[in-house]
Parts: C-alpha cells; sequence; structure tokens
C-alpha cells in the first residue's frame, strides 16, 4: 500500500491517538494535554489540506480494511466527504482553543478532552465512510464519544438532556442499521458512487427500497433533528458551551445532514429517487421542519435555547436544498452545510463568552452588551446578519442557491417557505441586535473579570472574531477557487455527471 | 491433537494438587490455566489448518470415546480457556479482600475440564455425565457465598437434578430405540427407520431449557446470581449456562428430522422473542445491577434460541455463525459485567443502583469496563455482539415472512441499550468526595476490562472467526 491509500486513515487516527492518550493524563498535566490537543489539531488540518489538494487534482484516495463480510471498513476521499471533513476539522481547530480557554481551572479537564478527540475522529471517519457499513459503524460511535460531554457537568439537568439524547440517537441508530442490513441483504454494500447502485433493483424491489429509505432516513433524521426527531437537541443546551459548539456545527447535527447527502445522491442517486417518487416527501419533511424550527426560536427567552431551536430551522436547509434534487438547489444545500456551521459557532462562542464573563443566559439581560463586549457582539451581529440572509455574508448565498434551485426543480411554493423563514429569522436576531448594540445596559447578572487587556479572555475571544471574519470571507470570495461555493460547485459537477 | 488431550488433564490435575496443597491453590490453578492458553491456540491452529481430526481413544464398537475436535470446538475450547485465565487472573488479585474461599480453585478448575469433555465427545452418555457434574459443580460454586446463598443454591440443585432426569429419560428411549448413544449413528438410525424419536428429543430439550436458565424455564436463574461471588457469577454466566446450549443445538442440528424440526422452529422462535423481550423488560424494571445482569442474561439468550429456531427452518450458514458469535460474545461481555460490578461493589461499598453514581470519576476503568461489554450486549459496533446481530439480520431481512422476528429483535435492542445506559448514565454524575483513604487499585480493573476488549476485537478478527465458524 502506498502513502496515498494509508491517508484517510492517518486523518482519523491524528485526532484518535491524542484522544486515547489524553485519558491518561492526570488533571494538572496541563501543558502536556494542550501540547497533545493542540498538535492534533494542526497535524490534522496539515493532513486534510493536503488531501483536499489531491481531491481537488483527481486523486483518489482509498483505504480498507476486512471488517464483515462482503462489507470491508471503507475510507474513501472524495468531493463530497472532503466538504464534511475540512468543515470539521477547521471549526474543531478553533474550538479546540476555546474550549482550552473555557474549562481553564474545572475539573475532569482529561476526560473532556479524551471524549472530544474521539468525537472528532468519529465525526471525520463518518465523514470518510466509503459505505454504507463504515458510515453506520462512525454514526454509533459518534453518539457513543458525544455523551459523555453533553452530561460533562454531572447535574440532574445535564443527565436528564444526557438521557433524552441517547433515547433518542440510539434508537435512530439502530432504526439505520436495520436499513443498512436491509440493503446489505439486497445487494451488498459496495463504495458509494455517484448515481448511487441501487438501480439494478428498481424493477423488482421498489416496495422494499422505499422501507430502506424511510428506515435509513428515519435513523439519519434524529441527528439531523427532522420535524418530530428534534427533541433532543434543545435540551443538550445544558451541555457546556464548547459542545454546543460541537453538536450544532462541527459534528454531531451536520453528520445526520451529511447522511442524509449520502444516502440520496450516493445510495439511491437521483434517478431511483426520481423513480420511487421520494423527493416530494424529503422536501416536505425539510420545509416544515424550517418553519416549525424559526417559529419555536421566535418563542424562546433563553439565548441558547434560540439558538437551538434555530439550528433546527436551519439544518434542514441542507436537507431541503439536496431533496429538490436539482443541480442548482443541490449547490445551495451543500454551501449551508458549511455555511451553517461556520455561522452557528460563531453564534454559540459569543453567547458561550457573554455567559461566561457577564452571566448573561436571558434574551433581556443582552441590553447594552455592545459597549462592554465589542468584538464578541460585533462577532455575533455578523453571525446573526448571515442566519437572516443579509448581502455579502454567506447566509445569502446559501438562500440565493436554493431558492433559485427550487424553481429549476419545480418546487416555486418552496420560496415562500424560504421567504418565511427569513422573515421569522430576522424577527428572532433583528431584536437581539437592536438590544445588545442601542439599548442602556443594566447591572449584569453575574460578571468575572477574565482578563485584564481584552472583553474577556484570549482564547474564548480569538476563536468567535476569526470564524466572523470568515462568515464575511466566504460572502465576499465566493468566486475565487478556494470558496466552499466553488467546492460544492465541483461536487455537484462530479455527483451529477456520472453517465 | 493429543494437546487438546493434555489441556483436559491440566486443570483436572490443578484441582487434585489444589485439594491437597490447599495454600498454594489459587497459583496452581491459575497457572494451570496459564498453560492451557497456548496449548488450545496451537491445537487450533492445528485443526484450522489440517481439518477435524478423530481423537481416537480406544476403539470399542460402542462408538464411546470416539472424541472430535472440529475448528468449532476448537475454538470454544480456546474461548472457555481464556474466560477462566481471565476469571482466575481477577480472582487471584482479589480474593482476599472479595471473601472468596479456598474451595473457589477446585471447583474452578473443574468447571474447565468438565467443560472440555463436554465439548470433544459427541455421544449422549458423556454429555449427560459431564453436564450432571458440571451442574453439581455448580451448585458448590454458589454455596461458596456462604448462610445466605443455601436457599438459592438448594433451589437450583433440585431444578438442575430435574433437568438431568429429563435428560437421561431422553437418552434412555434413544438407547433402547436405536441402540446407540454416538450421536453420528444415531443420527443415521433416526433418518432410516421408523422409530419416533420425539418424546425423547422434547425430554432432553426439556432438560436442557432447565438447566440453560432459558425462558419460561428461567426463574432460578437470577437468584442464583444475586448471591453468588463476582467471579462465580461471571464464571456461571459466561461458561456454565453455555453448556446445555450447546448441547441443544447440536442435539437439534443433528437429530431433528425435517418434520420435527418445524416444530421447533416454532417453539425456538416463540421462546427466544419472549425471552428477548420479558427478559429486557425484568432487567429494566431491576432494583440491583446483579439483577439486572442477571435477567439480561435470560433475554441475550432469547438471540440463541432465535438463530437455532431460524436455523432449524432456513438452513442457513450465517444463522449458524450467528448463534456461536452470540454464544461467544455473551460470554466474554458477561464476564467482564460480572467482574466490573462485582469490583465496583467491593470498592464503593454497597448493591443498589445508586453505587455506581459518579464511578465514572472514582473507578474509571471498571466503569468502562462495564459499559464496553454492554456496548457488546447492545449489538453496538464493532463489538461481537454486532458481528452477530449482523448475521442475523441479514438473512432475515431476505425472508419477508419472518418480520414479526425483525420486530423483535428491534425491541429487544432498545430494551438491552435502556438497561445498559440506565446503569451508564448513573456513572456520570458528579462524584461525591470520597473519603481521604480512598484508593481502587487498577489491576482488578484492568482485568475485568479484558474480556470487554476481547468482545470488542471479535469484530475486528471477524473473517477467519466467520471461516472457523463454518462460513
Amino acid at each position: 500500500m502506498d502513502w496515498n491509500s494509508w491517508l484517510p486513515l492517518w486523518i482519523v487516527l491524528s485526532s484518535l491517538l491524542p484522544g486515547l492518550l489524553i485519558f491518561t493524563l492526570a488533571e494538572d498535566r496541563y501543558v502536556l494535554r494542550t501540547s497533545l490537543n493542540m498538535g492534533g489539531v494542526l497535524l490534522k488540518l496539515g493532513l486534510v489540506g493536503w488531501m483536499w489538494q489531491g481531491v481537488k487534482a483527481g486523486q483518489d484516495y482509498y483505504f480498507e480494511l476486512p471488517f464483515l463480510p462482503g462489507a470491508p471498513l471503507v475510507l474513501h476521499g472524495d468531493a463530497l466527504s472532503m466538504q464534511f471533513v475540512l468543515l470539521s476539522s477547521v471549526l474543531w481547530c478553533v474550538t479546540t482553543l476555546y474550549a482550552i480557554g473555557y474549562l481553564e481551572g474545572s475539573p475532569l479537564r482529561s476526560r473532556f478532552f479524551g471524549y472530544f478527540n474521539l468525537c472528532v475522529s468519529a465525526t471525520v471517519g463518518l465523514a470518510l465512510s466509503g459505505n454504507l457499513v463504515s458510515f453506520v459503524l462512525f454514526y454509533e460511535l459518534l453518539t457513543l464519544a458525544t455523551f459523555p460531554l453533553v452530561v460533562h457537568r454531572g447535574t440532574a439537568a445535564a443527565l436528564k438532556a444526557g438521557r433524552r439524547y441517547l433515547a433518542y440517537t440510539l434508537t435512530g441508530g439502530t432504526v439505520l442499521l436495520f436499513g443498512a442490513a436491509l440493503l446489505h441483504s439486497l445487494i451488498g454494500s459496495p463504495v458509494f458512487m455517484p448515481g448511487g447502485y441501487l438501480q439494478p433493483l428498481l424493477a423488482e424491489h421498489s416496495g422494499v427500497l422505499t422501507l430502506a429509505f424511510v428506515l435509513l432516513i428515519a435513523g439519519l433524521g434524529v441527528k439531523a433533528a427532522l420535524l418530530p426527531l428534534h427533541g433532543w437537541l434543545p435540551e443538550a443546551m445544558v451541555a457546556p458551551a464548547p459542545v454546543s459548539a460541537l453538536l450544532h456545527a462541527v459534528a454531531v447535527v451536520k453528520a445526520g445532514a451529511f447522511g442524509i447527502v449520502r444516502v440520496v445522491y450516493d445510495v439511491f442517486g437521483v434517478e431511483v429517487m426520481q423513480q420511487l417518487d421520494l423527493g416530494w416527501l424529503l422536501v416536505v419533511l425539510a420545509s416544515s421542519t424550517i418553519l416549525y424550527g424559526s417559529w419555536r426560536a421566535l418563542q424562546q427567552q433563553d439565548l441558547k435555547r434560540r439558538l437551538a431551536y434555530s439550528t433546527v430551522s436551519q439544518v434542514s436547509y441542507v436537507t431541503l436544498g439536496v431533496a429538490m434534487l436539482g443541480p442548482v438547489a443541490a449547490i445551495g444545500g451543500l454551501v449551508h452545510l458549511v455555511h451553517q456551521g461556520v455561522m452557528k459557532i460563531t453564534l454559540f462562542f459569543c453567547a458561550g463568552n457573554f455567559a461566561e464573563t457577564l452571566g448573561i443566559h436571558k434574551i433581556q439581560e443582552l441590553n447594552g452588551v455592545g459597549r462592554r463586549m465589542p468584538l464578541s457582539s460585533t462577532a455575533f451581529t455578523l453571525g446573526a446578519a448571515g442566519m437572516i440572509g443579509l448581502p455579502a455574508t454567506a447566509g445569502m448565498l446559501s438562500k440565493w442557491y436554493l431558492a433559485t434551485g427550487a424553481l429549476e426543480a419545480g418546487y416555486p411554493w418552496v420560496l415562500l417557505v424560504l421567504l418565511g423563514s427569513s422573515a421569522m429569522n430576522a424577527m428572532y436576531f433583528l431584536p437581539l441586535l437592536y438590544r445588545i448594540w442601542f439599548l442602556p445596559a443594566a447591572p449584569w447578572p453575574q460578571e468575572r473579570v477574565l482578563s485584564n487587556r481584552f472583553e474577556t479572555h484570549w482564547m474564548l475571544l480569538l476563536p468567535p472574531v476569526l470564524t466572523a471574519a470568515l462568515v464575511l470571507l466566504m460572502g465576499l470570495l465566493a468566486g475565487t477557487d478556494i470558496s466552499p461555493l466553488s467546492w460544492s460547485k465541483l461536487i455537484v459537477e462530479r455527483e451529477f455527471s456520472y453517465d | 491433537m493429543s494437546l487438546v488431550l493434555v489441556a483436559l488433564a491440566l486443570p483436572l490435575l490443578a484441582a487434585v494438587l489444589a485439594l491437597c496443597w490447599r495454600r498454594q491453590a489459587a497459583w496452581l490453578v491459575w497457572l494451570a490455566a496459564l498453560l492451557n492458553l497456548p496449548l488450545l491456540a496451537v491445537a487450533l491452529w492445528q485443526v484450522v489448518t489440517s481439518g477435524s481430526q478423530p481423537l481416537l481413544l480406544s476403539s470399542t464398537e460402542t462408538g464411546l470415546l470416539n472424541w472430535q475436535l472440529t475448528p468449532l470446538t476448537a475454538l470454544l475450547m480456546l474461548l472457555v480457556a481464556s474466560i477462566h485465565f481471565l476469571v482466575a487472573s481477577y480472582s487471584l488479585s482479589q480474593w482476599r479482600f472479595a471473601g472468596l474461599s479456598l474451595y473457589f480453585w477446585p471447583l474452578a478448575a473443574l468447571v474447565q475440564s468438565l467443560f472440555f469433555v463436554l465439548l470433544l465427545s459427541a455421544d449422549l452418555l458423556f454429555w449427560y455425565l459431564s453436564m450432571e457434574l458440571l451442574g453439581l459443580v455448580a451448585v458448590a460454586l454458589v454455596l461458596l457465598a456462604g448462610k445466605k446463598a443455601w436457599q438459592a443454591a438448594l433451589r437450583y440443585l433440585l431444578l438442575s437434578l430435574a433437568g438431568s432426569l429429563c435428560f437421561l429419560l431422553g437418552v434412555a428411549l434413544l438407547y433402547t430405540q436405536y441402540g446407540s448413544f454416538a450421536l453420528s449413528e444415531l443420527t443415521l438410525g433416526i433418518a432410516e427407520s421408523s422409530g419416533d424419536p420425539r418424546l425423547a428429543l422434547w425430554l432432553m430439550t426439556l432438560g436442557l431449557m432447565l438447566k440453560a436458565a432459558l425462558w419460561p424455564l428461567h426463574w432460578w436463574l437470577p437468584a442464583a446470581h444475586l448471591v453468588a461471588p463476582a467471579a462465580v457469577s461471571a464464571l456461571h454466566a459466561g461458561l456454565i449456562i453455555k453448556a446445555p446450549l450447546f448441547l441443544l443445538w447440536m442435539l437439534w442440528s443433528q437429530l431433528a428430522t425435517p418434520a420435527i424440526a418445524e416444530v421447533g422452529s416454532v417453539w425456538f422462535l416463540l421462546t427466544g422473542s419472549l425471552a428477548l423481550l420479558a427478559g429486557g423488560w425484568s432487567a429494566l424494571r431491576a432494583p440491583l445491577p446483579k439483577l439486572m445482569i442477571a435477567h439480561s442474561t435470560v433475554a441475550q439468550l432469547g438471540y440463541g434460541l432465535l438463530a437455532l429456531g431460524l436455523m432449524l427452518s432456513l438452513a442457513e450458514p450465517a444463522l449458524e455463525q450467528a448463534f456461536w458469535l452470540f454464544i461467544m460474545a455473551h460470554a466474554l461481555a458477561k464476564a467482564a459485567a460480572f467482574l466490573a460490578i462485582g469490583e465496583m461493589q467491593l470498592r464503593l461499598g454497597g448493591k443498589r443502583l445508586t453505587t455506581f453514581r459518579g464511578a465514572s470519576q472514582t473507578m474509571p476503568l471498571a466503569m468502562f469496563a462495564l459499559a464496553v461489554a454492554g456496548g457488546s450486549l447492545i449489538g453496538l459496533p464493532p463489538s461481537g455482539g454486532f458481528l452477530a446481530k449482523w448475521q442475523l439480520l441479514v438473512p432475515l431481512w431476505q425472508q419477508s415472512q419472518y418480520w414479526p422476528v425483525l420486530l423483535v429483535i428491534l425491541l429487544g435492542t432498545l430494551l438491552s441499550a435502556g438497561y445498559v445506559f440506565r446503569l451508564v448514565v448513573l456513572a456520570f454524575y458528579r462524584a461525591r468526595p470520597r473519603p481521604a483513604g480512598f484508593k481502587a487499585p487498577v489491576l482488578p480493573q484492568w482485568l475485568a476490562l479484558m474480556p470487554a476488549l476481547l468482545v470488542w476485537g471479535l469484530a475486528l478478527f471477524s473473517l477467519p472467526l466467520l471461516h472457523w465458524l463454518g462460513g
């Protein structure tokens, strides 16, 4: 085996091995733990950058290990997996920095960072999975690695959220496993390919294929927080802020959405989806989730809960774009996978900063924060502007492609959904911005001095500033080679030209 | 081939020596268990490379003592020896504190020898004898817990004897009809002659189901596990109740004619489904962790029954693999679970579920062992339990008439996730500060973790494993 085939494995191991080492460290080994964390992060970024370069040039990265009869464990770097790998490793980098600052001095840090690393390894493995069985494996590992992070605080409320998280995700994982076994019993588990591999079964087994689709989407829908299966996400807000970032932007929710993309394009394929007439089902489900999530976000008075319902709504843009089965809509959905991640992580970092520095949890406590914490507030404003879809931000691009794609794919009513959701986005974000910048400050609930030079600890401040800059840059530089938009176009080009 | 006979004799010798030389009993038995590992690994390698081998001990015409070593039996022997070794190592590191009597050691060694006899022989007489003795040894092991165990042990003894009697009646009936104890001759006899083996087969099934604690004849098991010391529970759930299950599979797969197999299939599917659901539900409601794991055993054996029932009607090789994988994965997972729970109860002091509050901080390794073993019980990938479930699911999806079984497996999986995580979640409560002197020794925790790691290793080793199990 040459170096190229080992590269996907190394990308997974670059966070797995530091994670396992961190478990063994004593609490007070701050320097060693931080070096392991950051070393893993930088190594992974380097490896991913290398692979990105190669995939762009048409190189194939393929690693295989025997696992089940007829279904090896495959790690395969293609254009679609790079989208998710890049997103999660870049965001993981800033989240690690943030987490180190956030947890400074708190107990059980070795346990936290151990699972933190495992979580990202599972995410990257899931992104690189080359067949359905490998995907299921990493999907379950992700559940197991995230659970200890959700319950990290060990309070009764955290444990309650953790139980709920497990009840949802383990059920989802089991249903997904059943779906994967059903497809395996029909045709085995070949490597994901553009256009899917179920075409030969269409004539005889259309009913069974529909059943398999329902099982797979139900299993993935739990993590993607599709409508009746979203209940765990707002509850998981009790977790520490870096974990929320992980759940909402880097790993868990994205794993569900990414899985839906894989199933629609690379397992079933556009043609089979059209012939089985399954697309509209997903479009309706995603649309109702978008509207419902925005509606519930409007009613929340807790900042993190409002952001959580906003995630429920925004992640379904990805599903929506993919389910419409047209190339333009697909660009919108795929690019939103990245855009939503960067915007939402910015918002959660800022919410964490407000809570850590000033003790702000409720929306009415935000009054006048802009003058006390100008940088965090600016970052928050940029993230919110992107979510609403204001021009020159990343969010506008996603909505633009989704809207034109909806017209092209023959779903004109989806425009109304997008409009309605954007209006509600504005309704739940603009009052926050008004409070932050224009209302006079009241005494803060619980102020802590974390830094003498900056508005808060620099490790908490740098990550949101960086990601907010990214929100702006992704919008401004959309036309260039390195933007997520161009990469999404590349993916769509490869996914839709398989004949 | 003579290697396995040495492996059989070694623990027997150790048991006798341990009785004469009581002060060194622990070391002797542990050493015998250690020596058996390389012996059996080589035996497995031999039988895999050169095929099944007959072990002719004498050339009598009755076919007694015509023992045979197949890849399957070699693999199971290695499994028995591994679990035995791990449990022995744990007990050795721990027995002064766990209040384990010195008699544990010869009894544990006898379990291994008797199990080997049962696996190697292929005739009903030896099966009856070894199973009967194994039952008596098991009762003696439960009795090691002292006075509080008397009632549970007495009940276990009576039921075990009743089970053996049923089995013996079946053996006698078959002998009078076909004039042989050897399985191969009986198979021929049943295929050719017009005699009716039904009564005999069902009597033996009844006896075996009683001894293996298969639903609905399982009620003695939770009480026995509750009182027994951790190492005994681990040996019992991991190995001893697997012996009758092995026999059940051999009898039905060899002796059942198609007409009988049809009825048997329905019976095993029914009892297996109910075991999975009723056992899972009881485990979910159990107030004590050991009780929970015992009910989980009842539930998990349901998977074995399902595989047996399906095999009788589908004759798919994947189902046979699934059956043996369930047995192996369950044996390892239960050994780890009982050792981890025993260790935590010993150190944290307490038998209730609340003992485990904060255990992920006070005893992280033992808790991790329990969680990892639980993952295999649920069937999370990549564990042995997952592999077994996968081998069961794939053939099932191809037969659409069995959809209720799929539903049962789904529910059973969710129930098992429910009871495993009920315990695991407790461990993540922020721990109350322990007294300053509290320090949990690490070695026993690692030893409890070993079988759990092995069961996850099964999945990484799946292709040769499936090959040896007859793929």
